[in-house]
């Protein structure tokens, strides 16, 4: 009889396996501060930077953010390759060094940010953190099969996706470089040096915990999706996860960007003063990221897809109705947005994010994490985000109507909702045609 | 007013303008700020801010005030209707048909003329005892009649049921919450559509239908902890506890109603994970991740 999946970090708390426990709460604290960064300074930050410290057109920025957006797919690539070809996918210590590296351009970009005021430092800038960006998260990816059990993942994803996205909607930040730029210094500083101790190589209790994390690959390398084989990067079985993501992470970022850039719908969201709204937006957050985890644990993979799919068609099926009305009762437009259209969306966004976080190891071996992470994240995340970014300003560009871009958002959304099921269908009725030679009787 | 908070109210208005023959089209809807009605296109909704029908005014048409105030001090040749919010007839003011009131607040000021008066009480099973307990015994005779049937015909049902609850709690009441959340907003928006209003009522009854069952099948398992032999009737009676714990929570402020919830989303976690039933549900098994 089967029961419910308990994590295995009980487990490990119950037998003192500190080392292993420290191991997770290392992963977490890497992974939210990561995301964290790129969540508001890459996302938010570049917009109010570019447009309003350094005087460029949105169309301008964003054709800066799209070629962000490859440099740090091509560099991601170069070092995800180079890192499973190297043995440095296996190698903490070489993993953790990496990092240090990247934390420490990142903490030098983030204190010149506010301080560019020209396109082409705008360009250099947007070059560095590329660089940064894609060494990093490769290699803080990868960290997944030395310190994060393969039961577990789905549950650590959703911890990560939970704290982060409730930090960054329940603390009030005005969305402008300046603003970031000072939270971030401060949060960095205690990070470096925590991260320059793991990387010295020359603390002996540091070295210890390391050698003991180090080897843990062994035991938690394998992904839950690399049986009976492993899933190799020129597949179907990668082939379709990772477009499926580029899927996800397109529609969100198409239409979020709209969606703050249209004050109504922002100042009664993600920006309201009313805290109780952002506490609403943090705590579905929170909640959308556990039922997440729950699920991915518990069902196969395109279940997930399928519930994340569904739950953007529902959220931008609630945004472009409410549209709609506005656009018959005329009036409507300058009445207040209901906080159950963005706390969905909050639901949604934290569904494909703890997807994000777990599906990448879970598709790989300690041989093959760096490209698949970086194959993966590379084209699914950033590359589908700063085009689709790129896309969304360019609708403002042309002066696209609010409805008429969240139309196209809804139009895409339920398209991959379609296109999932269908093709889980098609799957199957290939599988069954396959098992019995044909039709029978 | 919020669109979202205004649109089952408008379903409703859009619903009643529709039976009565009148012009969905012609509708118009003010949400906020004073307004003054000088001319009517067949119906008017206030749906917020206030809404004034002039001293010397006359218009023609019918009025429903679904949130903010209504305030009549000319004439109004038709009828108004109140679903929330509030309605006002001044003196002087003339309202040739009907002020009906559903809900809210409605008020005739002395020297105002109302063709007639009528209010709609609703209901409330807080204000009888006895009807309180009629619906209790009608719920659970309904339930004990399919319970007994089900547990003595396809007792599989309630084994599969039964261990999604008590094995998977989890997983059934995020999938509960989950799928019933989801559902319901699907529904509620698919009226608005107008045209999938009979789809919509029917998914909202199936919804309604699930809880049912969860319900049932939460009686069955309280039933085999009975000291009664007979599986009809020890779920029949697993039913009868199990209803009369749900009721006794409501007693219980805020934590009552999160067990509640929690029971509900349960309950209809495990109907959808097992397919009615029909099938176990068992978790996905996930490898240790060890690199042989």
């Amino acid at each position: 009889m089967g029961s419910e999946i308990p994590m295995r970090l009980t487990t490990y708390l119950r037998e003192r396996q500190w080392t292993t426990v420290f191991g997770y709460l290392l992963f977490v604290a890497l992974m939210v501060a990561g995301y964290y960064y790129n969540l508001t300074f890459v996302q938010l930050g570049l917009i109010d930077l570019g447009t309003r410290l350094v005087g460029m057109s949105e169309t301008a920025v964003s054709a800066w953010m799209a070629a962000l957006a490859l440099c740090t797919l091509l560099v991601a690539v170069v070092t995800g390759v180079t890192m499973d070809r190297r043995g440095w996918s296996t190698d903490v210590r070489t993993k953790l060094r990496l990092l240090f590296g990247v934390v420490c351009v990142q903490f030098a970009l983030t204190l010149v940010a506010p301080h560019v005021r020209t396109v082409p430092a705008f360009g250099a800038w947007i070059v560095a953190a590329s660089v940064g960006l894609g060494v990093g998260f490769p290699v803080s990816f990868s960290l997944a099969i030395d310190l994060v059990p393969v039961p577990d993942r789905g549950y650590v994803a959703a911890a990560i996706t939970a704290i982060a996205y409730f930090a960054a909607n329940a603390v009030p930040l005005s969305w402008s470089i300046d603003v970031f730029s000072r939270l971030m210094t401060a949060a960095m500083a205690p990070g470096l040096v925590v991260l320059a101790v793991l990387a010295s190589g020359r603390v002996t209790r540091v070295e210890a915990v390391l050698s003991e994390l180090g080897g843990q690959h062994r035991e938690f390398g394998r992904g839950r999706f690399c049986y009976p084989d492993p899933v190799r990067a020129r597949s179907l079985a990668f082939a379709v996860p990772v477009v499926l993501m580029f899927g996800v992470f397109f529609v969100d970022s198409l239409g979020f960007l709209r969606i703050i850039d249209t004050p109504s719908l922002l100042l009664s969201s993600w920006q309201s003063p009313d805290l109780a709204t952002r506490w609403v937006i943090a705590v579905a957050h929170v909640l959308g990221a556990v039922m997440a985890g729950v699920i991915y644990v518990n069902y196969p993979m395109n279940r997930v897809f399928l519930w994340t799919f569904a739950l953007f068609a529902l959220t931008h099926v609630l945004y472009t109705s409410d549209l709609r009305v506005a656009a018959v009762f005329p009036t409507l437009t300058a009445g207040s947005s209901s906080p159950l259209n963005p706390a969905f969306y909050a639901v949604a966004v934290s569904f494909y994010t703890t997807l994000n976080f777990a599906l990448w190891p879970d598709i790989s071996t300690p041989e093959t994490i760096g490209t698949h992470s970086a194959i993966g994240i590379g084209v699914a995340g950033w590359l589908a985000t700063f085009t689709s970014t790129a896309l969304a300003l360019y609708f403002q560009a042309t002066e696209l109507p609010l409805l008429s871009h969240l139309n196209v958002v809804q139009a895409l959304s339920l398209l991959l909702l379609f296109g999932l099921a269908v093709g889980l269908y098609v799957r199957r009725m290939v599988e069954i045609a396959g098992a019995d030679g044909g039709a029978t009787a | 007013m919020t669109p979202t908070e205004a649109i089952p109210l408008l379903i409703v208005v859009l619903l009643v303008v529709s039976a009565g023959g009148g012009d969905v089209d012609e509708m118009t809807v003010t949400f906020e700020g004073a307004n003054t009605v000088e001319t009517l296109d067949d119906v008017h909704v206030v749906a917020g801010g206030t809404s004034t029908v002039p001293a010397n005014g006359s218009v023609s048409g019918d009025l429903y005030v679904i949130g903010g105030t209504a305030r009549i001090a000319g004439e109004l040749d038709g009828d108004v209707t109140v679903f929330a919010g509030n309605a006002s007839i001044l003196g002087d003011g003339v309202v040739t048909g009907t002020l009906q009131t559903i809900s809210g607040d409605s008020s005739v000021a002395d020297g105002a003329t109302v063709g007639a008066v009528s209010s709609f009480d609703p209901p409330t099973p807080t204000a009888s005892p006895a009807r309180r307990i009629g619906a209790f015994l009608l719920q659970f005779l309904l339930l004990a009649v399919v319970g007994g049937w089900l547990a003595r015909r396809r007792p599989a049902l309630f084994d599969n049921l039964g261990h999604a609850i008590t094995e998977h709690a989890l997983v059934s009441g995020v999938v509960g919450a989950l799928g019933s959340l989801a559902l319901l907003v699907l529904f509620v928006y698919m009226a608005f559509t107008l045209l999938l209003i009979p789809l919509s009522v029917a998914g909202l009854v199936g919804e309604l239908l699930i809880v049912l069952y969860g319900q049932i099948a939460f009686g069955h398992l309280v039933g085999t902890r009975l000291p009664i032999d007979r599986p009809d009737a020890a779920t029949v009676a697993g039913i009868g506890v199990f209803l009369l714990g749900i009721e006794l929570l409501g007693l219980v402020p805020y934590l009552g109603a999160i067990v509640q919830f929690g029971l509900f989303v349960v309950g209809f976690g495990a109907v959808l994970n097992t397919y009615f039933g029909l099938q176990r549900f068992e978790p996905v098994s996930i490898p240790d991740g060890a690199v042989r």
